[in-house]
């Protein structure tokens, strides 16, 4: 791979986490005075936005071509991924979603006040600062009790400070994400999808910058399928039931553990690539029946990528699932140039979400079960 | 002119006299009635309490436990009298005392740990309230005395209106 490119890639990640910080919330006054020097309109800011959207995606692209023509190294790929958490990591997380204080008021709630989050609210401590930076804080909690017990780690390593709490929860999704590529690199041998996965902007946006709780249901559900192929079934079950406890998403899976475990059971071969495929199927159920809750959330695409991503023999899932990082990453826009959530705001950003992957899975539909057909 | 102030005196004093006697209702608001003793639910709701007693750990939540059960309780105790179920209405509201009188220290942990309390005080006092608008109407409708006497044991007497006189008296040290 060109340096120029590798140089090009890293001062954009650059820009990008520092363009983060011109969203940074108001509770962190002394950053909002440094950031905010230049007051930018919400049009120049939302241009800026896609600018980076669509380059990251090119940049994506390209090293998908790279790796096809087998020019991209497993050193490049280290590289290419160790720039982008060593920068992500550092950008500030509520450019898109304010999630990471949910977490941490949370965690607050329950390891400070020692109170049920399930049943306390953090609205309920008015005196709290925390207050100033929660924007959920008229919620119970709303992930799963393993969740909350592993964000103990995090808040402790936060030593009361809260923008070191912050930022020990970005390091401590990090590392979930670093154990996720190795999972699909040492576990699963598979070098396309840890880039297909790894460098996807929508992956390294949701978890790197706004530190997206998804990774680590993920990482259990990966490791889950991991220890199951190898015949360690307790042990399988177990992580799976901790990622369903992380994000009761994964419990679409269901079906999936069982039959992993029937195969197993009876000294089967497993054929993996069938693993993945229906496995992206359930997750992308999963995600589709997301607005049920509440609304589609571009970091739920994590659940279905990471199998797009493993998946080998169908191609088009991928590129439905390619597709759709790219809407929405850009789902984000109304939002961003309106500034509240007032009709037509939702309705467009359908629209945005949806448009691009039917025309992809349409395109595909032709080309691949009509055409030959009528040809 | 002088019929006409007579009756606008009446009416003025008439309106006095009534509004006078309306007093204000609690606004706070009571569950409606769970299973009732006897039913072949009741035991697994009993065990169910004691599960959620460890489920609602916290001072906060604690005091949320002890006030929704005090809220139960009351409720089962107002049922269980108007179908003149003395002595299992006497036991309820002897329970939702109990739970009430529990609320406070709860309360008052909450206070001790730093935590902002003003709204749960406010829900406290509110919850007095409504009791003892409640109790109030049982207190009509129950005699001051029953005698209870069971098959195989000896009557025992259960003094219905000193036990909701003493279950006002702890709601009002509430307000």
């Amino acid at each position: 791979m060109k340096n120029k490119i590798l140089v090009f890639y890293s001062i954009s990640l650059f820009l990008f986490s520092a363009f983060s910080y011109y969203f940074v919330d108001q509770g962190f006054s002394y950053l909002v005075k440094i950031y905010k020097i230049f007051p930018l309109p919400a049009n120049i800011i939302t241009f800026i936005y896609i600018v980076f959207i669509i380059v990251f995606f090119l940049l994506y692209v390209y090293f998908l071509i790279l790796l096809k023509q087998d020019k991209l190294k497993m050193k490049s790929i280290t590289l290419l991924i160790g720039i982008s958490v060593a920068v992500l990591f550092f950008s500030h997380p509520t450019l898109l979603s304010y999630d990471i204080f949910n977490y941490i008021a949370t965690a607050k709630v329950s390891y400070f006040y020692k109170e049920n989050p399930y049943l306390i609210m953090p609205i309920e401590f008015r005196d709290d600062n925390l207050l100033e930076f929660t924007h959920a804080a008229n919620k119970t909690a709303l992930y799963g009790p393993f969740w909350i017990l592993l964000t103990f780690i995090p808040y402790a390593l936060g030593l009361g400070s809260y923008l070191l709490t912050l930022f020990s929860f970005k390091l401590f999704v990090l590392l979930f994400y670093l154990g996720t590529l190795i999972l699909i690199w040492k576990g699963f041998k598979n070098i396309k999808a840890l880039v297909l996965f790894g460098l996807n902007p929508l992956v390294l946006i949701e978890t790197l910058i706004s530190g997206h709780n998804d990774i680590v249901m993920v990482f259990l559900v990966l490791l889950s399928y991991l220890l199951l192929l190898n015949g360690k079934l307790l042990l399988g079950v177990i992580f799976f039931i901790l990622s369903v406890l992380i994000k009761y998403a994964s419990i679409v899976l269901v079906p999936v553990i069982l039959f992993l475990l029937y195969q197993r059971s009876k000294n089967r071969k497993v054929n993996i690539d069938i693993i993945f495929y229906y496995s992206f199927i359930l997750m992308m159920f999963a995600f589709l029946l997301s607005p049920l809750r509440e609304e589609i959330y571009p970091w739920y695409a994590i659940w279905f990528l990471i199998f797009a991503s493993l998946s080998l023999s169908k191609k088009m899932i991928y590129y439905i699932a390619f597709a759709l990082s790219f809407s929405l990453m850009l789902r984000y826009i109304p939002y961003m140039l309106i500034g509240n959530y007032l009709p037509p705001v939702q309705s467009l950003k359908t629209i945005i979400t949806f448009s691009l992957p039917v025309f992809v899975f349409v395109y595909f539909l032709f080309k691949e079960k009509i055409w030959p057909k009528i040809s | 002119m002088k019929k006409l102030g007579e009756m606008l005196l009446f009416f003025i004093i008439l309106t006095f006299l009534l509004t006078s006697s309306v007093r204000a209702q609690s606004g706070y608001v009571l569950p409606y009635p769970s299973s009732m003793p006897g039913s072949s639910v009741y035991k697994v709701h009993l065990v169910w309490e004691k599960i959620m007693e460890f489920w609602y750990f916290g001072s906060l939540a604690q005091f949320e436990y002890n006030l929704k059960q005090s809220d139960k309780y009351l409720v089962e105790s107002k049922t269980l009298f108007e179908y003149k179920q003395y002595l299992l209405g006497f036991k309820a509201l002897e329970k939702s005392n109990h739970y009430f009188k529990q609320s406070v220290p709860r309360l008052e942990m909450a206070k001790s740990e730093g935590k902002n309390v003003e709204l749960k005080e406010d829900l406290f006092q509110q919850a007095a309230k409504k009791h003892i608008e409640e109790i109030e109407k049982i207190l009509a409708n129950t005699p001051e005395v029953f005698v209870w006497s069971p098959e195989k044991e000896d009557p025992s007497t259960l003094e219905i209106h000193k036990l909701i006189k003493k279950s006002i008296n702890i709601r009002k040290n509430a307000l």
